[in-house]
């Protein structure tokens, strides 16, 4: 039964919750586009190095330009271009850690990267696209580091340092979405006339 | 229905001043009128105004209501840092003392996290000390395995993220940073202590992402923040809305007499 003093439809809801988080996806993409930036100025050796990889993080850059002009303006993009601006971080970031001269897979340290796409998304997105997305961060890492042969499946400490990241990461999107469904609720609250 | 006596100072107030928030039974109730409002104790009795709860004392615009929606994050990133703490002390065990120490400080957090969870499940939020307390706590327990494991090549710091995501969305601005600031601080003085100098990047990366973390977390529930404070004014305008077409027969452009 429909409450008579609810102000908003669930697509409302979700309209507005995306409107209003995407600030935060936004953000982490920034630190993402920061810290790349940073590590290929600082760590390329020559200039064939540093010619190649940063483009990636200039188009990244000019990507986030795009849609945080777009948010600031009030004409934040869909949830399907968030969605798959979203998807192209963990590419990205997927790529880093399995082509990053000197490290791949399971020794390269760049997989933190991952912590704050993760969490942000969980902030702005449902469960079930949250969850989707989580384990999508999770297959992309477990997978760069089975593909780059880094992972000797022997239970031993490399095993023991991927199962620990890969928690992390779970746990990451788990907090994140548990939070967002708390504050989800305390709004539909207030919404129907009982502050939450 | 709670005990609580009613005082202005003591809990949080809807911005009409028609609710107050219960911490005890953790609900919204009316506030009561002159009439039915319980006799105030007397100045200086033990029911005076309690200085350890009510963050807005001193944290701007997150109250101790806030914090208990957070703290439920916050219990919950625990437990993960305990349950995975567990599971991977108890993996390829090697050293005796570094064993000890583990499960020492998992346990110790453990009871700590058993403590507070029982709080939320019981409906009383731990006095926000206490919180704030145990936050401190999981950074020192993280440190102090990142400090046993040599520093930067232990691979347990990536639990400062789960610390600081609960931070981040329970405390008020000011105290996340604050927060952030010594893990960071700390995390990053025993790294670049021990890292080799080709490894600093790595360094920087770890401590710009954790305050990412930091950021988002908190500018997320600084938005809800708003959000919620937009809803009850929109609440309460559609209610005087509705009262004053009632009280004009409909006609909201009745000019008073």
């Amino acid at each position: 039964m429909s409450n008579p003093r609810e102000v908003r439809t669930p697509k409302q809801a979700e309209q507005e919750d995306l409107f209003f988080g995407q600030s935060v996806t936004l953000w982490a993409r920034w630190s993402v586009i920061v810290a790349g930036i940073v590590l290929v100025l600082w760590t390329s050796t020559d200039v064939a190095l540093l010619t190649q990889t940063m483009p990636f993080f200039l188009v990244l850059m000019a990507v986030n330009f795009f849609l945080h002009g777009r948010y600031v303006t009030g004409s934040p993009l869909n949830r399907v271009a968030v969605t798959v601006a979203s998807v192209v971080d963990l590419i990205l970031i997927t790529a880093i850690v399995v082509l990053w001269p000197g490290s791949h897979g399971l020794q390269n340290q760049f997989f933190v990267l991952y912590f704050p796409v993760v969490f942000a998304f969980a902030l702005v997105f449902t469960r079930k696209i949250e969850a989707a997305y989580t384990v999508l961060a999770i297959v992309l890492y477990a997978g760069a580091c089975v593909l780059t042969g880094t992972v000797p499946f022997d239970l031993g400490n490399d095993d023991k340092v991927l199962v620990m990241r890969v928690i992390v990461i779970a746990a990451m999107g788990f907090l994140g979405n548990y939070y967002f469904r708390i504050q989800r609720d305390r709004l539909a609250g207030l919404a129907k006339g009982t502050p939450a | 229905m709670s005990a609580t006596y009613w005082d202005p100072h003591d809990h949080l107030v809807s911005p009409d001043g028609k609710w107050y928030w219960d911490g005890v039974t953790r609900e919204w109730k009316a506030v009561p009128t002159a009439s039915t409002a319980p006799e105030k104790p007397a100045p200086g009795t033990s029911a005076k105004k309690q200085p350890e709860r009510g963050l807005s004392s001193f944290a701007g615009e997150v109250r101790s209501e806030d914090l208990a929606y957070g703290q439920t994050v916050l219990v919950w990133a625990r437990w993960i840092l305990i349950g995975t703490g567990l599971l991977l002390s108890f993996w390829g065990p090697k050293d005796l003392l570094m064993l000890q120490v583990q499960l020492a400080a998992i346990i110790a957090l453990a009871f700590g996290n058993f403590y507070l969870h029982v709080q939320l499940l019981r409906g009383h939020p731990a006095i926000d000390n206490v919180v704030f307390g145990a936050s401190i706590a999981d950074i020192a327990v993280v440190t102090a395995l990142v400090l046993v494991q040599h520093g930067y090549e232990s691979p347990v710091f990536i639990f400062y993220f789960a610390a600081i995501v609960g931070i981040s969305v329970a405390f008020p601005t000011l105290l996340t940073a604050g927060y952030s600031a010594i893990t960071i601080g700390v995390y990053g003085i025993i790294a670049l202590a021990t890292a080799p100098a080709e490894d600093y990047p790595v360094v920087f990366t770890r401590l710009l992402m954790i305050a990412a973390i930091a950021v988002c977390g908190n500018l997320f529930a600084r938005g809800e923040g708003k959000r919620r404070a937009d809803a009850i004014r929109i609440h309460n305008e559609m209610l005087d809305e509705v009262e004053q077409q009632s009280s004009t027969g409909g006609n909201v452009n009745v000019e008073p007499a």
